[in-house]
This record gives C-alpha cells, structure tokens and sequence, in this order.
C-alpha cells in the first residue's frame, strides 16, 4: 500500500471540513478525488500535503506516519504536489523552476548546497521533463508571461521533477479549456501508464470519469462513494449530491 | 500609592499604542502590508492638532480636523501607493512603506522645524484627584477619548451593515467579494478609519507633551507593530488587550528594569521574549 | 603610498566597510528576501565586540573573530525568534532588536553608556596597510557572494524569495535556509563593524542607530535588491556622496526615503533593475 489515510478529521474552529473519511491508494494507481463544490476536497489534499493538521486521524505514505510533518519532510519522503493556483518562482526561467526541483537531494542541507554549483545535469532532467509535459519550447521563458496550460503543465513537471512516489495534483484542469484540458488529461494518463501514482483532484467530471480507474466521492465532508467510475456515479446518494449542486457536472 | 499611580500612567500609555495599533492591524488584516507609514500619519495628526488648536483656539474642533484631514490622506496612500503594488512580493509594499514613512519625518522636519511646535495656550492641563491618583485633565481625556473611539468602532463593525461587510472582508477577502461586497471601498473605509485613529493618538500625545516633532511617530508606531505581532492572529479586541498591557508593563518595567534597559528597549525585550517562548503570540492558540 | 593622500586613503576605507556591510545585509535581503531593519545592531555588536577586546589587550585579530562570531551568534538567537512568527515579521523583530541594541549599550556603563567607547587602538598596519586590509575583506567578500548566490544554496534563496509556500512544496526547508542567510549576513556585518570602530577608533551607541539601519536598507535597495554588482555600487556612492556634497547631509534622509519609496513603486529591482531593463531593450531594438 502506497497511501493510507485511516479517520481523518479537520476541524476549523467550529467547523468540520472533513470528518473521519479513510481511504488507501496502491502502487501505481490513477485514483480520481471528486466532489461538489465545498466537499472539502481541498482540505482533505491540505491535509495530505500538509498545508493543515488534521484533528484526528492518521496519514501515512509507504508506511511512514506523516500526519504531523512539515510540508518540506512529506516531500523529501515522497510526496509531489501541483497546486491548484499556479505559483511558478517568477525570477527564474520554466526550465529553472524545473531544474532547482530535480536538485532536491542537493538542497536537502543549506550547508552542503552552498558548496555545490554545477547544475548541468539537472538542467537536462528538467528538460526531459519538460519535453514530457509538452511545454519544451517555453523552457527558457519567464513564467510572468506564460498563459495558464502552460503554467498547469509546469506545476506538473515541477512536481515530477522531485521523482515522487505519489503525486498528487489539485485540479490541474480548472481554468482550461477543453481541448487544453482533454490534452493534459492525456498527458496525465501517460505518466500513469509509465508507472507513476497519482491522486487526481478535480472538478472536471467528464475528464476524471474517462482516466480514472478509481474514483472516491467526498461531500460536506464525509466520504460517500468509493469503487470504479461508472459504479459510483449511479448510486443514489452520489447523484443526489452532484444533483443536489445542479447536474451542469454530471453533464459535462 | 505607587502602584495604582503606575497602573493609571501605563493605561494612558497604552491608550495611545491601543490607538494607533488599530489603524495598522486592519491594513495587516486587510492588505497583510506592515504600514510603516502609519507613523508619519500619527505625526501629521499632532501638528494639524496643535495648529487648529492654536489658530481656533478649540481643541475639539482641532481633533475633528485632525481625524478627517489625516482620514483621507491615509486614504490617498493607499491609492497611490499600495494599490498599484499589491501583487508585488511582500517586501516591495514594506520597503515602499518604510521609504514613505521616511521622508514624511523629513518633510516635517523641512516645513515644521526640527524642534517642534506647542500650544500657545496648553489645554487641559488641570490636575485632578481620581481614584487616589493625581492625573492632568489631559491624561484623563486621553483614556476617555481612547474609550470613546473605540466603543464607536466596534458599534459600527458590530450594528451596521458596512460594518459586518467590513469584518468580513478583513476576515476572508475572496469569499467576502464572492458574496459582491466591493472591497475597493472596504479597503477605503479601513485606511481612512486606521489613519484617523492614529491622528487622534497624535493629537493626544501633542496634549500630553504640550510638544509635536517631525520624530514623535517613531516610537509609538515601532511599538505598534510589536503589537501585531504579539497579538498573534487575533482581532481588534486582541490588539486593544495587548497595547493596555505593553502600556502597564513599560510602566512597572521602567521602575523596576530602568538601571538596565531604557522605557522603549522594555517593550522590545518583551517581544523577544514572548516569541521565544510563545511564538502564536500572546492571545493565539497553539 | 599609491600617491594617495590621507583624505583619499579615508575614504576609500570607509567606501570599503560600507561595501561589506552592505553585501552583508544582501545577503539577507536580497538573496533571502527577508527584510532587516535593525541591521546597524550588529553592526554596532561587531565594534563593540572588536573595540573592547583590543582594548583589553587581545590582538586586533581575536577583536575581528570575536565580532563575527558574536554578531552571527546574536543573529542566529533573533532569526529563531523571528522564524516562529509570520514570514513578515522578521522586519519589526530586527527593528526591535536595533532599538534594544541602542538601549542596552546606553544604560550600560561598562560599555561606555552614553559616552561610548573611545582609544580604540588602531589596526596596527597604518592607515594605508589598513585600507588594503580593508580591501582585501571587500575582495574576499564579493567573492562569497557571487560564489553563494551561483550555488545550490543561491538557487535555494531564489526560490524562497520569490514564494516560501512554493519553496516548501519542492521539498526545501525554509526556515532553515532563511537561518542561514541570517547567521552569515549579521556575522558579516559584525566584521564590517569591527573594521569600523578600528578605522574611526570612537564609537557611541548613536552610530549604530535606526538612521544607520535604513542607511544600509538603502544602499541594498537602490542598488538593486540581491544585485552584487548594483549593491557595492550603491554602498560606495552612498558612502561617499554626504562627504563630497555638504547640502547632501542635510536631505540625506529625505532622499533616502523618497528614493526606497520610488524604487519600489516604480522600479522594485532597484538601479541594477533599470540597467538591465534599459540594456536588453536596446539589444532587442537592434535586432528587430
């Protein structure tokens, strides 16, 4: 087992953002995290990544309990991350971004880093990366002056370029269009395919319905469906919630 | 004796931090930019204070003027010079601050004089007994005033309808606009409040030293922003708390610390102190 | 010596300790973006540190080392204080500590209190050996800073100074590099201090004040923020400029400060931002 989230609970003073949801994740896995607006899918990949503690509960990735590290640690123990708002370093180029990432275990101590100033080889890994994601002809642009698909795509290949054992990625196809979001999803297929796992969080029911082998369905932060698209999609207390928000989604 | 008298001086004290930490904790809330500047607008309200007072001879009316003339120059700065940097990195509004701030003592200093001005005729300087304390009228007026202002702020925030559109754009700006409050004009309303605040402390310290100087802001606003920060993410209610306390404890301190640390290093020993100890800040959960 | 006169042999080492202690709060501030606005404390640590160990008999070498390591000890302590709060709040901490620097030394008495210290001996080397000693603490550091700012660490720096929640996402561990920015530049401006109460031989807790502080913000930011080239250049200017033009004193501040607010308002990379933004637009232009 890759990931293993068992009764996770989040509390914000006096509101339950998630409440005892668990779930797991295997070795090579395309899990889709879905959910209406306000399910508290972010906050349950917050807790995840780190950004909030939970309450209660237990998260942990190949075995390690993460639950209280910092966000710096879950990453060094294999935890890659797209957020949701694009956030490039502005002042460096794509391929940079790309390259400071894939030099994690020269970073790992401020004191050996200082000492340490080749880069040449992470320089070719972030191109690679780069040429997967799709975006190698933007590689030495300043990210300022990037439009979106490529800002989604960056996050995307920044996150790889950490070599994560789980990657996870926070609605990597809000703001797209269709045929940019259609793309990506493809792209995100691939990388699954050459064994990569990956939770995907998103908001684009059409898209998670058509890659994910997996899907588990979150609102008002409980847990309310777990099993393979087609399945879940047709219990009633999964429509009804989607319904419940107007069925443009289920639509779409 | 001693004791009450020390309490009585650090509550006075700590009304006028109270004041002007409330302008720069509702940008912080706001914007999250230090407003460093929010010192030259503290200075700016004591000399419009002293000038008023000195040219109509009513103090009243010189706080009125204060308050609004300051109220919307403080407005103005956030026009020109916060708003088109906001989606800067954080240090470019702090450094702009601190520039503003800067060269606003000097402009002072320039026009005004580097000595400073007074009252022609001192107001308020009667002496009376309260509690078994000796106070000037001043120092009296100071607390309520302080008392006054702030029960009219937190009426406004809690009873009216700008103010609940106030309170929550301060709390969560996206969700705030998501519900169409227009938070250009939130934004507005908090400088010219914030700034008006920090005139009436200048006006009142103008009473207390019977003196205004281009440097007047420097210490009170330093001691402001150790406010914000040992107030951890708390409120306005926090903020006031805090400046009462600072305000008490410069008191006792300066009795009792003053062979070792001057009045102004106390407050910053304090700082240190508390964050090493509780880095949330004073009132902030763990 | 070099056919340089005494005047010129003065200023050319006080042009060369506002370099390094410039540089040293680049370190900080530009590297890192973290803003210090105490930074002249120890500044102000380093000289008294350096200026009361030589008085006490220690040679000027252990004064220097003691200066640095105690200026970069203090650093460390605040920069751990400073890292529990809000990223923001590095500037009032250090403002703090500026101000409990000022108010320490002039209450206490066995530091020379309001008085100050004077009878610093001087380095030993003469005043055009010090300059070149001067000189060669410039050279060495404008060296570790280009070196750092090539390196992994550098590139950390970057990174942090653009967006710490973003830097954490890539596995860095912020706090701790932002300590280490903090621990090299005050220990830095602890030998520049040091350099200085050695050149001047009279120091007062006035010298190391706020002024000084957004003195030194100052060369940093019109410099260029995290621009080597455009900080030693500011640094030197800055430096010189109150001694050649009497007028200049007197506004110094004034300038000071309406240069840092228009820099960031209108061009936040500082002097090195606007070379660079008008070179590359004529190379451009020479293409098309």
């Amino acid at each position: 087992m890759l990931l293993d989230v068992s009764a996770v609970t989040v509390r914000f003073g006096g509101v339950t953002a998630v409440n005892g949801v668990s779930f797991s994740l295997n070795k090579g896995e395309l899990l889709g995290f879905i959910g209406p607006n306000g399910a508290g899918k972010t906050t349950m990949m917050r807790a995840i990544t780190g950004v909030v503690t939970p309450t209660e509960g237990e998260i942990r990735l190949l075995g390690k309990n993460l639950t209280t590290l910092p966000v710096h640690q879950r990453v060094r123990l294999g935890l890659g991350f797209s957020q949701q708002l694009v956030k490039p370093f502005r002042n460096m180029t794509v391929l940079e971004n790309v390259a400071l990432a894939a030099g994690a275990r020269h970073t790992a101590s401020p004191f050996s880093a200082l000492f340490r100033i080749k880069r040449d080889r992470e320089k070719e890994q972030a191109a690679q990366l780069l040429a997967q994601v799709g975006i190698a002809d933007a590689a030495d642009a300043d990210p300022s002056n990037l439009p979106l698909g490529y800002l989604k795509r960056l996050e995307v290949a920044r996150a790889l370029a950490l070599k994560p054992s789980l990657l996870l990625l926070d609605e990597p196809l809000a703001g797209l269009n269709h045929a940019e979001a259609h793309k990506l999803a493809d792209m995100i297929v691939a990388l699954n395919r050459a064994g990569q796992s990956i939770i995907l969080i998103e908001h684009n029911l059409g898209e998670v319905m058509r890659i994910c082998s997996r899907l588990i369905v979150q609102d008002n932060g409980n847990k309310i469906g777990e099993g393979d698209p087609e399945t879940v999609m047709n219990t009633a207390v999964v429509r009804a919630a989607y319904l419940g928000e107007g069925n443009d989604h289920v639509a779409a | 004796m001693l004791y009450v008298e020390l309490l009585a001086q650090g509550l006075v004290q700590g009304s006028i931090y109270a004041l002007v930490a409330v302008g720069l904790t509702l940008v912080y809330g706001l914007l999250r930019i230090l407003h460093v500047a929010h010192a030259g607008l503290f200075t700016l309200g004591g000399y419009v204070g002293v000038l008023v007072t000195n040219a109509t001879g009513s103090l009243l009316l010189a706080l009125l003027v204060a308050m609004v003339t300051v109220g919307i120059v403080g407005m103005a700065i956030y026009r020109l010079c916060y708003q088109p940097i906001l989606d800067k990195p954080p240090y470019v509004a702090l450094i702009a601050s601190i520039g503003l701030f800067i060269a606003m003592e000097e402009i002072y200093r320039l026009v005004f004089g580097p000595y400073g001005i007074s009252f022609e005729n001192p107001p308020l300087q009667d002496v009376v007994q309260m509690f078994g304390v000796t106070l000037r009228l001043g120092e009296v007026a100071t607390a309520a005033g302080t008392l006054l202002l702030v029960g009219a702020l937190a009426v406004f925030s809690g009873k009216t309808r700008f103010g609940t559109a106030w309170r929550a754009t301060v709390t969560d700006p996206a969700m705030a606009e998501s519900f169409g409050i227009d938070i250009i004009k939130v934004r507005y309303l908090n400088f010219f409040i914030g700034s008006a605040f920090a005139a009436s402390a200048g006006v009142m310290v103008a009473l207390l030293n019977n003196m205004v100087e281009p440097t007047m802001g420097s210490v009170p606003s330093y001691k402001a922003l150790a406010i914000i920060v040992l107030r951890g993410l708390g409120d306005v209610r926090g903020t006031l708390v805090a400046a009462l306390a600072l305000g008490v404890i410069e008191a006792f301190g300066t009795i009792y610390l003053g062979k070792f640390l001057d009045r102004d290093a106390i407050a910053f020993a304090f700082l240190i102190l508390v964050l090493m100890v509780r880095p949330q800040g004073l009132f902030g959960r763990a | 010596m070099l056919g340089l006169g005494a005047y010129e042999i003065s200023v050319i080492t006080a042009m060369g300790i506002a370099v390094i202690f410039a540089l040293s709060l680049n370190l900080i501030t530009g590297f890192c973006g973290q803003i210090s606005l105490g930074h002249a404390a120890f500044y102000g640590i380093g000289a008294y540190t350096s200026a009361l160990l030589t008085k006490a008999g220690f040679p000027i070498g252990v004064g220097l080392l003691g200066a640095v390591i105690l200026a970069g000890l203090v650093g460390i302590v605040v920069g751990f204080a400073s890292l529990r709060v809000r990223h923001d709040f590095l500037a009032i901490t250090t403002m703090g500590v500026g101000f409990l620097f000022v108010g320490i030394t002039r209450q206490m008495d066995f530091v020379g209190g309001e008085m100050g210290v004077s009878g610093i001996p001087a380095s030993g080397f003469g005043k055009p050996g010090f300059m070149l000693f001067v000189m060669l603490c410039v050279v060495l550091t404008i060296l570790f800073s280009l070196h750092l700012k090539r390196s992994w660490m550098g590139y950390s720096f970057d990174a942090i100074a653009s967006d710490e929640d973003t830097a954490k996402v890539i596995g860095l561990d912020v706090s701790r590099y932002k300590l280490a920015a903090f621990a090299m530049g005050t220990a830095l401006a602890g030998l520049a201090g040091a350099l200085y109460a050695h050149n001047v031989r009279f120091i007062d807790p006035e010298s190391f004040g706020f002024v000084e502080s957004i003195t030194v913000l100052a060369m940093v930011v019109i410099g260029g923020i995290g621009s080597v080239p455009g900080v030693i250049f500011a640094a030197a200017l800055l430096s010189v400029l109150p001694l050649w033009i009497q007028f200049f004193d007197e506004y110094k501040l004034l300038l000071y400060g309406g240069l840092l607010f228009a820099m960031m308002r209108f061009s936040p990379g500082g002097m090195a931002g606007l070379a660079r933004r008008i070179i590359p637009s004529k190379a451009k232009g020479a293409r098309s």
